[in-house]
């Protein structure tokens, strides 16, 4: 019953947000103060993991799924992760039906280049997070 | 009409099913996985560095243009959850179907998260070596880099295209409305919708302005 319910949490949280660690604030209000699956410091730990490990920085939801309710959990995890995504299929097939229409190419033009414009930032800060990474340790 | 003449961005996806002698090729499951799991897993610090490093190898294998690469983009932005997973399923999709789709997002995720598992088992005693961290440290620049250089990609035919100024003007946009505090999703939702009510970027011509086929070849859906 514990892994249905990490399952229906975790993929409330991804469901409602758009980026890796967006779910966060959700995540923490389900599993620590509601719930009470696992702890604010295990949440961290998870958060750290999933920055530290190669891949999609969102992963960190499989760690939380372990703290939640073990290697279950972790399963649980992974599948609330990758359900959001098969979102994608009937999204691209719609856009691009309409794809010739002077409109949806236009708004598809216009979330390319915001979306590019929003990558400027996640770049800075990244960068910057590695400068002090590399400072701290050296 | 070629490819490189049509560098105005989504023309090249709409005229893509038409040059598709060189997207003809029916993308191998296996390579498919292989790729996905090679880009994606050897990345640290988000998805827009791994999804340059898929196009940088679609394109090279002539899978993918940079223009359908574009639009996949804009749709995994949109898709709730983790980017990266919905660039990969609407990838495979685009590429082999519904088998594509599975293998691309079982490739995308599994490794990284028996990693996580491993490392959620093992935990912070790892992260702990300074070595470890000096590591990741050089990873993020490295992931930094290639950030800048999705955004060029992306960017670079609409820069080059005639419609510079409105292009410059919607990225400053784009930039101050992140600034102000707007979340991610709430500019592309305003982008979407003023897009939806200015002049398209490129003017199609009569071959372009028709519906695209989707048939494309190479999927198998």
């Amino acid at each position: 019953m514990t892994v249905l319910v990490v399952y229906a949490l975790l993929v409330k949280a991804t469901l409602t947000s758009f980026s890796g660690l967006a779910s966060l604030p959700q995540i923490r209000q389900d599993f620590v103060e509601t719930r009470r699956l696992m702890s604010d410091e295990q949440l961290t730990q998870a958060v750290l993991v999933g920055r530290a490990s190669p891949g999609p920085v969102g992963a960190y939801v499989v760690s939380v799924g372990y703290f939640a309710a073990g290697w279950p959990g972790a399963i649980a995890g992974w599948l609330a992760m990758i359900t959001p995504a098969l979102l994608a299929i009937p999204l691209l097939t719609t856009i691009e039906r309409w794809l010739h229409l002077p409109r949806m190419r236009s708004l598809v033009d216009a979330v390319i280049i915001a979306g590019s414009a929003l990558l400027v930032p996640a770049g800075i800060q990244l960068g910057r997070d590695a400068l002090v990474q590399l400072w701290r340790v050296l | 009409m070629t490819l490189e003449d049509n560098r105005g961005g989504l023309c090249a996806a709409l005229c893509e099913s038409r040059t598709s002698g060189n997207m003809s090729r029916v993308t191998p499951l296996g390579q498919l996985g292989w790729i996905v799991a090679r880009d994606v897993n050897r990345t640290v610090g988000g998805g827009y560095a791994a999804m340059e490093l898929l196009r940088r190898t679609f394109v090279a294998r002539g899978w993918m243009t940079g223009a359908t690469h574009g639009v996949i983009v804009a749709v995994s932005r949109l898709t709730p959850g983790t980017n990266v997973l919905a660039y990969c399923t609407a990838a495979g999709w685009r590429l082999r179907g519904w088998r594509g789709s599975a293998v691309a997002l079982a490739a995308a995720s599994i490794p990284s998260s028996i990693i996580i598992f491993l490392m959620s088992a093992a935990l912070v005693r790892v992260a702990a070596y300074r070595a470890v961290q000096a590591g990741l440290a050089v990873g993020m620049l490295v992931a930094c880099v290639l950030l800048f250089a999705a955004a060029w990609s992306l960017l670079e035919p609409y820069i080059k295209g005639r419609a510079r100024i409105r292009v410059v003007a919607m990225l400053a946009c784009a930039l101050a409305l992140y600034f102000v505090g707007l979340t991610p999703v709430r500019i592309l939702l305003i982008a979407a919708v003023v897009g939806l009510f200015i002049r398209p970027m490129h003017e199609p011509s009569h071959e372009e302005g028709r519906p695209k086929t989707h048939t494309t070849a190479g999927t198998s859906r």
